[in-house]
């Protein structure tokens, strides 16, 4: 069996304080893989990279690059290159320095350094700063310098704390497209940590989703978004429609949920829960139409009945706001000449209607 | 309305005798150096201005009645206790600080500990250590004794300057060299003391300076070969003649000059950082 560049097993971590800040954290991630780690701030996404990385010792459990058990190996000897949120770029140093410092201690001889550095220097188009420091540096420019500085020692994993923090939005999603082409380009692992779930979806081959120092689910970004796994991640990803109930029957990879809505069906993620147990019905709400009150539905389809309180135009596309009847607000995206003249205006009854195999069961533990 | 006029004439007064109290001495003192010599006292009025006790103090006065001042060899003294004291100290200041970026258990402790050194009374540690001296049967010697008074008593000084220094300090610039597979050692040696130079100039600036004036602590533990304060004070006992105001002018000179290379130092490491950024930004333009 080859080995995986990264596994970590039951990693565990407990600050001096008594703080836990991580806790059973599994993953095996292939070579080339681009990772994601998105959750709320304090979930343990820092604490997790700095582990990997070296910076922070492990209270319990086993991390592993390339099948070699990491135990009291010092950072400086790890295959891992760290990307920090605040760039930690070395100020002393024009750009030229900054990113030659990793192989000067690397007995390579000087025309290999100089060759490298120069390389690095052109791939990251940061020719017309070479000889600046980093008070004269912009936003981006720090950004690319921290990066050619980390690649230019080759580590074999690339972890990157929030590195698109301090940049503004037009930048950021350039430097996204960048960063998944420069992965894809070398084939290295990357480990991203964000806490803006739209960049986790985005960039990442697979997303873990951590909540409170525990991992919620690891998916690709259309399973996590289309059949969420736990409460936490249909609530923290997408934008889902949840109705709450009790788990009426299960069967086959599907269940029914008894909700107040009546009885609504979808796919179970879950064989564990029993019946009678709480439950959520998660919708996404690209896969929900409106309707008329009075129209049938389909074979095979769910509905549920609310009140139009607002439509919002944008262009070509319609936001229309429903009250249901158990008080929840939900908002629709829809194409405006689809509800043209169906007498869709505030205070109108309507349908929201959904194919039931796009809704998932998820188990509700509380 | 009237009552804040009364108060800013009051500190305007008091802003006045601050600065006359702080130079006074210092013009008094530069004044009376150039006294008329041999024959002028130590005070008003000035017979007749001369350089005479500057060429005096110099060894360049023919002999009089003067003696010169013994001052010679002290000064070679102090000049040397004050340099090996700097280097100690903030040697020391900087590595105690080092310690102190990690919270470690009685840390709290060793601060109080090594504070002490800045805060228990001069006189007291000196004839302490004299005392303790005699007892083991030690010589006490400007180089020994007092060295080590000197030490114990700046680098807490040293050591609060760094651990300032440090307090600012971003941690993340160093791992991300260890990261590079820099080893810590090097790194420090790279990254972290480029960084934190500054304020070691300024804890060898207080190291240098509280050792080379240092009075209390020296005066029982000098032995006989003393330090310059020592020698100055005791040609008190004799009689006072303006050769002594000559040399205090050359000495605060000579520690004006070491405030001014401090100062170039600072603005050089400065100036090179600013210079580089703004050339490149025209050049960019
Ligand atoms: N050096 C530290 N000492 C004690 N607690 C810490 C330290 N660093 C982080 N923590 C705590 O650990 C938890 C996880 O923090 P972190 O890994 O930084 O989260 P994230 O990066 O997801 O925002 C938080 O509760 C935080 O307060
Ligand atoms: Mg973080």
């Amino acid at each position: 069996m080859a080995a995986y560049d990264l596994e970590l097993v039951k990693l565990r971590k407990v600050y001096p304080g008594g703080t836990v800040a991580v806790e059973g954290f599994d993953l095996q991630v292939e070579r080339g893989e681009f990772i994601s780690f998105v959750g709320p701030s304090g979930c343990g996404k820092t604490t997790t990279l700095r582990m990997i990385a070296g910076l922070e010792s492990i209270t319990s459990g086993r991390l592993m690059i390339r099948g070699q058990d990491m135990t009291g190996v010092p950072t400086e000897k790890r295959p891992t290159a760290t990307i920090f949120q605040n760039y930690a770029i070395f100020p002393h140093m024009t750009v030229r320095e900054n990113i030659a410092f990793g192989l000067e201690v690397r007995r390579l001889p000087a025309a290999e350094i100089r060759r490298r550095v120069e390389a690095m220097i052109e791939k990251l188009e940061l020719g017309d700063v070479a000889d600046a420091r980093e008070a004269s540096l912009s936003g981006g420019q720090k950004q690319r310098l921290a990066l050619a500085r980390g690649l230019v020692t080759e580590p074999e994993i690339l972890l990157l704390d929030e590195p698109l923090g301090a940049l503004d939005a037009n930048l950021r999603r350039s430097i996204q497209e960048e960063l998944k082409i420069l992965q894809r380009d070398l084939n290295i692992t990357f480990v991203f940590v964000t806490h803006a779930q739209s960049e986790a979806l985005s960039m990442g081959d697979r997303v873990v989703v951590m909540n409170a120092g525990r991992v919620e689910q690891i998916s690709a970004p259309f399973d996590l978004y289309t059949r969420p796994r736990t409460p936490f991640v249909a609530r923290f990803i997408g934008r889902n429609k949840i109705i709450e109930g009790t788990l009426a029957e299960t069967g086959a990879g599907t269940a029914a949920v008894q909700t107040r809505f009546g009885r609504l069906r979808g796919v179970a993620v879950s064989d564990a829960a029993t019946v009678g147990s709480p439950a959520l019905v998660v919708v996404p709400s690209e896969y929900v139409k409106l309707e008329a009150p009075d129209s049938t539905p389909e074979e095979g389809e769910d509905s549920i009945a609310g009140t139009v309180t607002g439509i919002d135009a944008v262009g070509p596309l319609a936001y229309v706001s429903v009250r249901l009847d158990d008080r929840q607000s939900v908002r629709i995206e829809t194409h405006r000449e689809r509800i043209a003249g169906r007498g869709m205006e505030p205070g109108a009854r309507v349908a929201l209607r959904w194919r039931s195999e796009r809704a998932t069961i998820v188990p509700d533990m509380g | 309305m009237h009552h804040l006029k009364f108060l800013r004439g009051g500190l305007a007064v008091y802003t006045a005798l601050f600065i006359a109290f702080l130079y006074g001495p210092f013009v008094v003192m530069g004044i009376l150096s150039f006294q008329k010599g041999p024959e002028g006292g130590p005070q008003f009025p000035i017979l007749e201005w001369s350089t005479y006790w500057y060429r005096h103090v110099l060894g360049f006065a023919p002999p009089s009645r003067v003696a010169p001042l013994p001052i010679g060899e002290a000064l070679v003294r102090s000049l040397t206790l004050a340099f090996a004291t700097m280097v100690v100290s903030t040697v020391l200041g900087t590595l105690t600080a080092q310690a102190f970026r990690e919270r470690f258990r009685g840390s709290g402790l060793v601060f109080y500990l090594v504070v002490l050194g800045m805060i228990v009374p001069g006189v007291l540690l000196g004839l302490g250590m004299a005392l303790l001296a005699n007892n083991l049967g030690i010589d006490r010697n400007w180089w020994s004794t007092a060295f080590v008074l000197h030490v114990v008593y700046t680098y807490p000084f040293a050591f609060l300057v760094m651990l300032a220094i440090f307090n600012r300090f971003d941690r993340s610039v160093e791992e991300a060299s260890w990261m590079l597979g820099v080893t810590p050692a090097r790194t420090f040696r790279k990254v972290t003391f480029p960084m934190i130079f500054p304020g070691v100039l300024s804890a060898m600036l207080f190291a240098f300076t509280l050792s080379y004036d240092e009075f209390p602590r020296t005066l029982f533990t000098a032995g006989s070969d003393v330090t310059m304060p020592i020698a100055i004070y005791g040609t008190f006992a004799v009689e006072i003649h303006p050769n002594l105001f000559a040399f205090g002018v050359l000495t605060t000179l000579f520690s004006f000059a070491l405030l001014s290379v401090y100062g170039i130092l600072m603005a050089l490491s400065v100036r090179r950082a600013r210079m580089r950024a703004t050339g490149i930004q025209e050049e960019i333009a």
